[in-house]
């Protein structure tokens, strides 16, 4: 086995040593290849990934995509093994801040041109565009939008609170809680355990009370910011949120508690856009739930952004490089974007999408018009719990405290504002 | 193996070391090769602890600024405070099982093989099983809270898992199950192999059976104990798998474990730097087990020879 290797090696090497003069020349008829990696091996992601590959395959590519199935901490992995190994893959998953920290230790793409070239920037989120060009140049792209903080509503707990409005602020909320309990909903939120679910109450608390503040504090990480009394607000807010949870999660996942929520045991579940995939997935009907954006004081809607995204890295392989651009612009293709979330439940990046045909559901549709409000009234902010506003360091120590608030009810309000902003001073 | 071949009268000396080269070869090269292994990332890690990688490794000295992070860090903290409790109890739990289940297999009675499969099963089973199982268990709302609940007895309360001060003890209680079984294995060894005739001389002097196993039996079996307090202990402090799907750090982060720590510097928070410094601290706390182990059976080897 090893000498057949060898064996075909060798006269592969001289093949492509004969044929190198007329290879440059052929240079533009190469056929496009990408390598790939990504978390996305199963359900409605894997699905999706494996439709864009057949539109790379149907294009003229070959497609090599190798999934890293868990959390995507273990692609990472991958990714830092081949990085180091001198083999990053053509492209690969990754959000957030950590495209910024990532591309210090390799080279990547530089994407600019084919990006100008597609008229991409105008359509973006500019928050969401600026972590996409660390340096100032495009080197990842971004393909889904989720928002952290939807609203969800069981229909049949709304029944028994003998309530048809959705609420619009915290206030409106809270008193919604309060009716839902005492019209006998065991439990008038429905959460799951793990860190992001813990992360998520807390984010949406502080985007809904001021997103400004939210900006400064979290994002900004303004020590002034981080001891503004909107921080204590948030963290008596999640009190109640935690207050009306079941305590026996555990650290249980938030699906696990679907049909309670469905049943009308629970009430109102503040989850990500893709807990709507996860209901459609178990069987449940539109007419089971409703969406809204998750509350905000000041009536307008504030989306926490969370979205996925490719990396480019650079390669010397001109199959590759052609792969690299193909891939550019598949990603950015409206067609493209429309199949994506048509799959998993997300919105389209380009916030140019007409979301009105058929395939699209209502809380998409109310998803990605509360994304263009809150980009106009500057109110798109990036979510923590997900990774969008810091990097994993950083989120890590913030949602230790966090999530140590949420399951530990002798804490108290500002004794959590404290923490918080120790946290962040320590993990500077 | 130094005596497994020896010289034969009447052939040159010289071959003696081609006849033994396969001998050689199976043990030392096997032998190298993990030592190194073993020897090289533990420097490795040992370096990294000096250096401010992150999200690779990078050279550079940052002195001891990472462990002081480490060390000064509440999940550190909260760590070392569980390892103590969680170490101490089951260490110390487990002994106490896995004796009184091995004095009760020692009555010769019938089934005892089937009964010690059953005692010694738990271990087959991975970690990660055993966590996940437990957390079924004793979750209030699926497992024995609800069962007895569902029996009629509706202000039973068992809800350890959900209870950040009483979570660490869930962990206790699964690792108790899977590794007692272990315990009684070696105590049972120990039971079975006291001299005959000194249970037969103390017979004759009239002891009892709880003044036999008091005086005569379980004093001889504290070389064993030992060796099975070292052995639990270094699964204790190196415990991941069984504390990841049991409770996962929570609620909150009050079962965090050192090596969870470590797990979660490295690969959550990509702190590469940090994550080496608290493994290093792991291995001297390991260490502060297995010195005084070794120094021991030491001192143990030395008397043997001399008596």
């Amino acid at each position: 086995m090893p000498i057949t290797t060898t064996r075909r090696r060798l006269l592969a090497g001289s093949a492509a040593a004969l044929a190198l003069p007329a290879f440059a020349r052929a240079q533009s008829a190469v056929k496009p290849r990408l390598t790939a990696i990504s978390q996305w091996s199963a359900g409605s992601d894997g699905a999706a990934i494996t439709a864009l590959g057949k539109k790379f395959e149907e294009k003229g590519g070959t497609w090599q995509h190798s999934p890293v199935p868990g959390f995507t901490t273990e692609m990472m992995n991958k990714l830092r093994a081949q990085i180091i190994a001198g083999d990053p893959p053509a492209c690969s998953q990754l959000k957030g801040p950590e495209i910024a920290a990532w591309s210090k230790i390799a080279p990547t793409l530089d994407l600019d041109a084919v990006v100008a070239a597609a008229g991409y920037e105008k359509v973006v989120a500019p928050d969401l565009a600026k972590l996409h060009k660390p340096g100032g140049k495009w080197i990842a792209l971004p393909l889904q939008i989720y928002s952290t903080n939807m609203l969800f509503l069981s229909k049949r707990a709304m029944d028994k609170a003998k309530a048809d409005k959705i609420p619009v602020t915290w206030a409106e909320f809270n008193d919604l809680a309060d009716k839902m309990k005492s019209g006998g909903v065991a439990f008038p939120v429905a959460n799951g355990g793990t860190r992001p679910d813990d992360g998520q109450k807390f984010e949406a608390a502080l985007a809904g009370i001021s997103p400004a503040v939210y900006r400064a504090a979290i994002m900004n990480l303004d020590e002034k910011a981080l001891k503004a009394p909107e921080i204590k607000a948030a963290f008596v807010q999640v009190r109640k949120i935690a207050d009306w949870m079941d305590p026996n999660v555990g650290a249980q996942h938030f699906s696990t508690n679907l049909k309670r929520f469905v049943d009308g045991d629970m009430g109102m579940m503040i989850m990500g856009g893709w807990a709507q995939g996860v209901l459609r997935n178990a069987g449940f009907k539109f007419d089971d739930f409703m969406i809204a954006p998750g509350p905000s004081d000041n009536s307008k809607p504030v989306f926490l952004l969370n979205a996925d995204a490719f990396i480019f890295w650079q390669r010397k392989e001109p199959d590759l490089q052609a792969g690299q651009t193909l891939m550019a612009q598949l990603v950015m293709d409206p067609a493209i974007q429309t199949m994506y979330s048509q799959i998993t439940g997300s919105i389209p990046v380009r916030t140019d999408v007409d979301l009105s045909g058929e395939g699209w559901s209502d809380g998409q549709r109310r998803t990605a018009a509360a994304l263009k409000e809150a980009i106009a009234s500057n109110q798109a902010v990036l979510s923590l719990a997900h990774n969008m506003a810091q990097e994993n360091g950083m989120t890590a120590a913030m949602i230790d405290v966090i999530t140590e608030y949420v399951k530990n009810k002798t804490i108290k309000p500002e004794q959590a504002a404290t923490r918080l902003a120790e946290a962040v001073e320590s993990s500077r | 193996m130094t005596i497994a071949v020896s010289t034969r009268p009447g052939r040159p000396a010289a071959f003696d070391w081609v006849r033994r080269l396969p001998e050689y070869l199976t043990i030392w090269v096997p032998l190298l090769l993990s030592a190194a292994h073993l020897i090289a990332f533990t420097l490795w890690t040992i370096w990294i602890s000096f250096t401010p990688s992150t999200l690779v490794p990078v050279s550079g000295w940052v002195g001891l600024r990472n462990y002081s992070a480490v060390a000064a860090s509440r999940n550190w903290q909260i760590a070392l405070d569980n390892l103590l409790l969680f170490g101490s109890a089951f260490v110390l739990l487990s002994l106490v099982t896995g004796l009184v289940l091995a004095i009760l297999l020692d009555q010769r009675i019938r089934g005892e093989n089937v009964l010690r499969s059953i005692f010694l099963y738990p271990l087959a089973v991975s970690f990660v099983v055993t966590g996940t199982v437990w957390s079924w268990l004793l979750n209030p709302g699926l497992g024995i809270q609800k069962l007895v609940h569902d029996l009629g007895w509706t202000s039973f309360r068992f809800d350890w898992l959900i209870d950040r001060d009483m979570a660490i003890w869930t962990i206790v209680i699964a690792a108790i199950w899977q590794s007692s079984g272990f315990a009684m294995a070696l105590f049972l060894a120990g039971l079975r192999s006291v001299d005959a005739d000194l249970i037969k001389a103390a017979q004759i002097d009239g002891a009892g059976p709880v003044r036999m196993y008091r005086r005569v039996i379980l004093p001889t079996l504290w070389p064993i104990t030992i060796t099975v307090i070292v052995i639990q202990l270094q699964f204790a402090i190196s415990t991941f798998d069984l504390v990841r799907a049991l409770t996962n750090g929570g609620p909150g982060i009050a079962t965090q474990l050192p090596a969870l720590v470590v797990y979660d510097l490295m690969f959550q928070r990509s702190l590469l730097g940090r994550g080496a410094a608290a493994a290093v601290l792991m291995l001297l706390i390991l260490l502060a087990v297995l010195l005084p182990y070794a120094a021991w059976r030491y001192v143990q080897r030395r008397r043997a020879i001399h008596a």
